[in-house]
């Protein structure tokens, strides 16, 4: 085989290499150009371009993201759904991945047992479909028929009740604390992973130098998974910023009340498809999609080029 | 420094019982090793000698302390482990005083004892280094150089030769002989390698399945095995063991082998009809005519290795043994020799596999 291979790649004939690449390499091009390179370019040609009211195209350069930033219709909507968006990561940084680190601390614990079954548990929300999780939520922490009241009741803590998806002030908290509950499961998995990657003797080690468990957890062990606390970063990142659906099922694209729930992902399905009163718009749905991966990427970008950098990473 | 007592010390895993009732005596300064096949639970002895896994029962004793119930870091030890296991994200100097840090020592004191540890193992230029810069037995000296920092009372090494290459484990064994001989501190060092055990120790402990078969200097336990299983583990290759059965002809009593070999025995605790083993180590079998008794063997297979040679033998009945042979004209293959051994050089065995002493005339 060795042979072969090195035949075929340094063979004279020009053809032959050609023939090579194209089969090996084709099949992936071909599929990552028509799924993934086309639509992505279309959408940002369609965000260069705003209709008439006859419904014909025309080319208008960056004038759809200078209407998008600057007209007072369409700036305040983007500025609140990215604000809140803003907001709905840094809940999701705050609460999510550090309860899944420490989540993942305690499951790999040598002395633990039903080790299986909390991971099961944990994880189980992550493969329900996001409209049950709406519904249930919903129904949860209605104020009419939810348990939720009469759960602090039980606990003499009733005087605590809201009804929190309705107010203004706590919807969109509230929205974020059940996607963390949703998604905890993928941090904890990712991270007891690489916990599990710790050799046990390094653990000995620290143990001998007289580290209590709590030290050797975040002086040897934390230290240690940090590229991959990176990694869980950017993918929550990515994720908070494609984030639709969970508002969609509880509050419907509207995002209320009063677009408190608003993210970019609604955002853009009402300016692209239009809604109630609005009209959709596929140039400005593309310029708005188009905004979104700019800003997905330059957060990719600074992941990568200033964070990732800096992360080192251990073989042991 | 502290001596060292264990008392009839077990360990269980569930239902499996790992050791059995260990009891052993170290004395100050003294290096011993632990040696055994795997799954002897030779580890797992150091391990809970360290404090790292709890004891099922039994009393463990590091100078006149009882230390069943203190953490590992206060039992003033310190562990060398087999895949060094420094911390990954620390330099040299950091993985040498990252336990003295926590412990609240002052930053003089901290200082005093990596200087030290530095110039005994040679470890200036490598200070600001990482681990994953430095080569393996780079690596083994940096987690030698932790243990020694922490100035304890007993150095425990569980296998820290085993992933260096076979120059380095040689130039390391040197080091640590070195080092013990310096420190003056007790050392209870793991292996598998019997020839790490033979060199370094004072003492050596055979252990097969969670018993200790053997303690003694390695001399004593290479001429005088207590038993089967140190005869076979000690030496290498091992020992040529042979069944035979005693039998009474007039005043004598003789052991016989399958092949024919029979050896006059005395000792008052064997009896006529008893089987028995003869032990016969490769390096004392002697070729040709001898005034011992002998038996014939042909030469299957011969092994050089420059200043001896191993002849791998079977006798008349297929019984295979390996003999040494010195020097530079070797039988060869398909040839018969004439076999024997010296009296004194040849081990006799019980039924139940303990030595019997002094038992060939």
């Amino acid at each position: 085989m060795p042979e072969l291979t090195q035949s075929a790649l340094s063979s004279k004939s020009g053809f032959g290499r050609l023939a090579l690449l194209v089969f090996f390499l084709g099949p992936a091009v071909v599929i990552y150009a028509a799924f993934s390179v086309y639509p992505l370019i279309a959408t940002m040609a369609l965000a260069s371009f705003t209709t008439d009211q006859a419904g014909a195209y025309h080319f208008a350069g960056i004038d759809n993201f200078i209407l998008l930033l600057t007209d007072k219709d369409w700036r305040g909507p983007f500025w609140n759904a990215l604000g809140n968006n803003v907001l709905f990561f840094i809940i999701h940084m705050l609460v999510q991945n550090p309860i899944g680190i420490a989540i993942a601390g305690l499951l790999s614990l040598p002395a633990l047992k039903f080790r299986a079954t909390y991971r099961t548990l944990i994880f189980m929300p992550t493969m329900l479909s996001v409209v049950i999780i709406g519904f249930a939520w919903n129904l949860i922490l209605s104020p009419l028929w939810g348990v939720s009241e009469g759960f602090l009741k039980f606990f003499g803590l009733g005087s605590l009740f809201q009804p929190w998806l309705g107010l203004e002030g706590s919807a969109l908290i509230t929205i974020g604390l059940i996607s963390v509950w949703q998604f905890v499961g993928i941090p904890l998995m990712l991270i007891y992973a690489a916990l599990l990657n710790i050799p046990e003797e390094l653990v000995d080690a620290a143990r001998i130098d007289g580290l209590s468990h709590l030290r050797i957890f975040f002086h040897v062990k934390l230290p240690l998974i940090m590229p991959t606390i990176g990694l869980v970063s950017i993918l929550t990142f990515v994720g908070n910023f494609n984030a639709f659906d969970l508002v969609y099922a509880i509050k419907g694209a509207l995002a209320g009340p009063n677009f408190s729930t608003d993210l970019l992902g609604t955002f853009f399905y009402r300016t692209f498809f239009g809604n109630q009163l609005q009209l959709g718009s596929p140039t400005m749905g593309a310029t708005v999609a188009t905004a979104m991966f700019l800003i997905i990427l330059m957060g990719v970008c600074v992941y990568l080029f200033l964070v990732q950098r800096r992360l080192e990473r251990h073989s042991f | 420094m502290a001596r060292l007592n264990l008392d009839q010390v077990s360990k269980s895993f569930g239902t499996a019982e790992i050791l059995k009732a260990v009891s052993l005596s170290i004395e100050d300064g003294e290096f011993v090793v632990l040696v055994g096949p795997s799954g002897c639970g030779k580890s797992t002895l150091l391990r809970l000698i360290a404090g790292l896994d709890p004891m099922t029962s039994g009393t463990l004793q590091i100078g006149d302390r009882v230390v069943n119930d203190l953490a590992p870091a206060e039992r003033k030890i310190a562990m060398v482990f087999q895949s060094y296991a420094l911390y990954p994200h620390r330099n040299v100097r950091d993985n040498m005083t990252f336990g003295l840090k926590f412990s609240g020592m002052k930053k003089d004191e901290i200082d005093r004892r990596v200087a030290e540890a530095t110039r005994m193992l040679q470890l200036g230029e490598l200070l600001e280094r990482k681990p994953r810069d430095l080569s393996g037995g780079q690596r083994q000296r940096v987690a030698i150089g932790r243990a020694i920092v922490r100035e304890p009372d007993v150095f425990l090494f569980d296998e820290p030769l085993s992933n260096l290459d076979a120059a380095l484990r040689v130039s390391t064994r040197v080091e640590i002989a070195r080092l013990h001989a310096m420190l003056r501190a007790t050392m209870i060092y793991v292996t598998h390698d019997q020839t790490e055990a033979m060199t370094l120790a004072d003492r050596i402990v055979v252990m097969n399945k969670g018993r200790i078969e053997q303690v003694g200097a390695p001399l004593d336990l290479y001429f005088t095995p207590a038993n089967l299983f140190v005869a076979g583990f000690i030496g290498s290759p091992g020992m040529n063991l042979f069944s035979a059965h005693l039998t009474q002809a007039a005043e004598t009593l003789t052991a016989t082998t399958g092949f024919g070999y029979a050896l006059p025995v005395k000792g008052a605790t064997l009896a006529s009809a008893a089987s028995v083993t003869i032990g016969i180590r490769p390096e004392h079998v002697l070729f040709g005519e001898t005034p011992y008794q002998a038996f014939s063997a042909r030469v299957d297979l011969v092994e050089r290795l420059g200043e001896i040679s191993y002849l791998y033998c079977a006798t008349v009945n297929g019984t295979p043994l390996i003999a040494e042979w010195r020097g530079r004209h070797t039988p060869s293959v398909g040839d018969t020799v004439k076999l024997s051994a010296d009296p004194g050089t040849i081990h006799m065995f019980g039924a139940d596999g303990t030595r019997v002493p002094d038992a060939v005339r």
